[in-house]
């Protein structure tokens, strides 16, 4: 999952990216409210969290000049002085969650995986398709109850494959959410996760290939069906 | 209370008016009663003169021959009478007037040494005539002394005098009318621009109107332009104020984020002090900023709209709390108004929703009332607070150390903006099984229509 960071203290930056990053996330981090909007508009991200005071934009306009432009993803304000006045304010600009400073990195990493999977479709912490049950709270993944190991990788992988649901997902795409931006891309890699990922699921094959153009999730019917 | 200023103006010149007015009629009465008096005199004086030219004089034998001097004279009860006595006091003539009726002769009184007036200036009870005698020596061999009495009614000139005196009268009082209304009006007139700065003044408490206007007489623009400064710097220092505690906020509470995060790198050994002395410096920093940013009742501002702070609070709270499904019900009957600070009352309502948001099952019921106070209950069916600890929930602010962060500690803050608006803070049951928050707020807007 890809993360997008708008913090001016470089301090605090630094430790959201590292520990979102240890976290399993993407992250991409910006200093001010236009760096902060130019990446929201270049990149795709599965959520966004953003300091309201902000140099050269406010946290509150970058949030509204992101939703104004149709981006969708989900929003966490982070807000210092933690009056109601700017929790509104941030909320009716399109805003979905708000922490106030200090916080601690368990409750904002709870918060960011409850409002990527929420943005996904999912009511609870834990996302089912049938046998499937990805738990994004303890990072487990159950087949009929049974648990099976995955590593990091294959995690992320299933996961971002079920927050997207039905829809067709390219190897790029997959890579871009899947690692930072200098990482050496190698489509190869995907496959070879997707490989052991379909055998761990055997006997469901909810993965499927589409030639040319990427893998989609299939959601799975009730218990036991293939 | 102290009596207005119109009330003093209007009581000071009346009372002065209506005693200078009551000298002015008393002295005017007298000085007409005197004119008439000496009027009446001044003719009894001539018909003395005129008898003294007619009459003769033969022996013992005083008379007046026809045609009298004065034709009343000639005439019964004309009201003008004549007598002419000798130094014995006997009677040696009396005019055809006097002869029939009820008229007196000339009442005996000290001798009259020749050439002598004697007036009697108040009309003798009995008969209500004014008397003049005069007494001459007669020029004729036996130098006679002879006394002239003429009288004349006194009814007459009674009558002039009670129909002046009533004119007197109404005059004084038509004018004393006529000064006050003059003088009510002048006070008005004079005490408006006061009115109008009081009613300028009450807009701007409502928010309806920023400065006093500039249409004020001389004697107040310096008033004005001081209330107006007065009021301005007042908004200049709360604002500015506010910007100090909020860069202050920013400036502690980043690097508290900051240190926290850094410290899971520390061993468990100095951790766990540490952490408890960061949570200790933490809830301190939060509890007391949120507490000083409050700006408390304000002197200067518009009505607050309640149910429009409810209604954004409510949809700001259904969004990050998506996840609860919570069902909520509002019945705030408009216009719910109150003066405060918008973002005092947004911190108070904003944390009374925020936690029954985080306690509710399902259910949260917001309603209100205007009465005395501006009443809002918020109903929540979560597990509720025990009414030992209710106290302990909305005390915990008394002491900073002791705040602790996590249940509750929001309400404490909502306690203590409460107080600072005069307002109340209760802890009940809720009918929907689980706590009720009723919320008392002085200075409800009550509109008609």
């Amino acid at each position: 999952m890809r993360i997008l960071i708008v913090e001016d203290e470089v301090e605090l930056q630094r430790q959201l990216r590292e520990k979102l990053k240890s976290g399993g996330f993407v992250v991409d981090t910006a200093a001010d409210g236009e760096e902060g909007l130019y990446y929201g508009n270049e990149y795709d991200y599965e959520a966004a969290v953003i300091d309201l005071g902000l140099p050269k934009m406010g946290g509150i306009d970058l949030i509204r000049n992101l939703r104004g432009g149709d981006r969708r993803f989900p929003i966490l304000i982070l807000t210092a002085r933690g009056h109601w006045q700017d929790k509104v304010e941030g909320l009716e600009a399109g805003a979905d969650d708000y922490l106030t400073k200090p916080f601690q990195m368990e409750e904002l990493q709870a918060r960011l995986n409850a409002l990527v999977r929420r943005a996904a479709g999912y009511a609870s912490p834990v996302m089912s398709s049938g046998p499937i049950a990805l738990d994004t709270a303890k990072k487990e993944l159950r087949l009929n109850d049974d648990p099976v190991e995955l590593t990091a990788y294959e995690y992320r992988v299933l996961e971002y494959l079920m927050l997207n649901p039905g829809r067709v997902v390219s190897k790029t795409e997959l890579t871009d959410h899947l690692y930072e931006q200098d990482f050496e891309r190698d489509s190869n890699v995907i496959e070879v996760f997707v490989g052991r990922l379909r055998k761990k699921l055997d006997p469901f094959n909810p993965i499927r290939t589409v030639r040319g153009q990427g893998y989609r999730f299939t959601e799975q019917a009730g218990e036991g069906s293939g | 209370m102290k009596s207005g200023i119109q009330t003093r103006l209007l009581l000071t010149t009346t009372l002065v008016l209506g005693i200078s007015l009551t000298l002015a009629g008393l002295v005017l009465d007298r000085s007409v009663r005197l004119s008439t008096l000496s009027g009446a005199e001044e003719q009894l004086r001539l018909v003395i003169y005129s008898m003294m030219g007619a009459v003769e004089t033969s022996g013992p034998d005083v008379r007046v021959p026809e045609p009298l001097p004065e034709p009343r004279l000639g005439q019964p009860e004309s009201g003008l009478y004549a007598w002419i006595s000798d130094r014995q006091n006997r009677l040696r003539w009396r005019a055809p007037s006097a002869v029939t009726g009820d008229v007196s002769g000339p009442a005996p009184g000290p001798e009259l040494q020749p050439g002598e007036f004697r007036f009697a200036s108040e009309p003798t009870s009995g008969d209500g005539l004014l008397w003049l005698s005069y007494a001459v020596i007669w020029e004729d061999p036996e130098e006679t002394v002879l006394t002239f009495h003429v009288a004349t009614d006194w009814t007459p000139f009674r009558a002039t005098i009670a129909s002046f005196r009533r004119n007197l009268y109404v005059g004084v009082a038509l004018v004393t009318l006529l000064f006050v209304l003059a003088q009510m009006i002048a006070v008005r007139w004079g005490l408006r621009p006061l009115r109008t700065m009081a009613q300028e003044v009450r807009e701007m408490e409502e928010g309806r109107r920023q400065r006093l206007s500039d249409a004020y007489p001389s004697e107040l623009t310096g008033l004005a332009e001081n209330l107006d400064r007065f009021v301005a710097h007042e908004e200049r220092s709360r604002a500015r104020y506010r910007k100090a505690m909020e860069d202050l906020a920013h400036s502690l509470k980043t690097p508290l984020a900051v240190v926290r995060n850094a410290m899971e790198r520390i061993p468990d050994d100095p951790r766990a002090l540490l952490e408890e002395q960061l949570d200790r410096m933490q809830s301190t920093v939060t509890h007391q900023l949120s507490r000083a940013s409050v700006s408390g009742p304000v002197i200067v501002g518009r009505p607050v709209d309640v149910a429009l702070l409810v209604e954004r609070l409510l949809r700001a709270l259904g969004t990050a709390y998506r996840d609860r499904n919570v069902a909520v019900e509002t019945d705030l009957p408009g216009p719910f108004e109150v003066r405060g600070d918008e973002r005092d009352l947004m911190e108070m309502l904003g944390n009374l929703l925020e936690n029954a948001y985080k306690y509710t099952r399902s259910r949260v019921r917001v309603t209100g009332a205007v009465e005395e106070s501006l009443v809002i209950r918020v109903d929540d069916d979560g597990p509720g607070i025990p009414p030992e600890v209710r106290r302990a929930v909305l005390d915990r602010g008394t002491r900073a150390d002791e705040v602790q962060s996590g249940q509750g500690i929001g309400l404490s803050v909502v306690a203590e903006l409460v107080a600072l608006y005069h307002g109340r803070l209760r802890i009940e049951e809720s009918p929907l099984g689980g706590a009720r928050l009723v919320l008392e707020l002085p200075g409800a807007l009550r509109r008609d229509g």
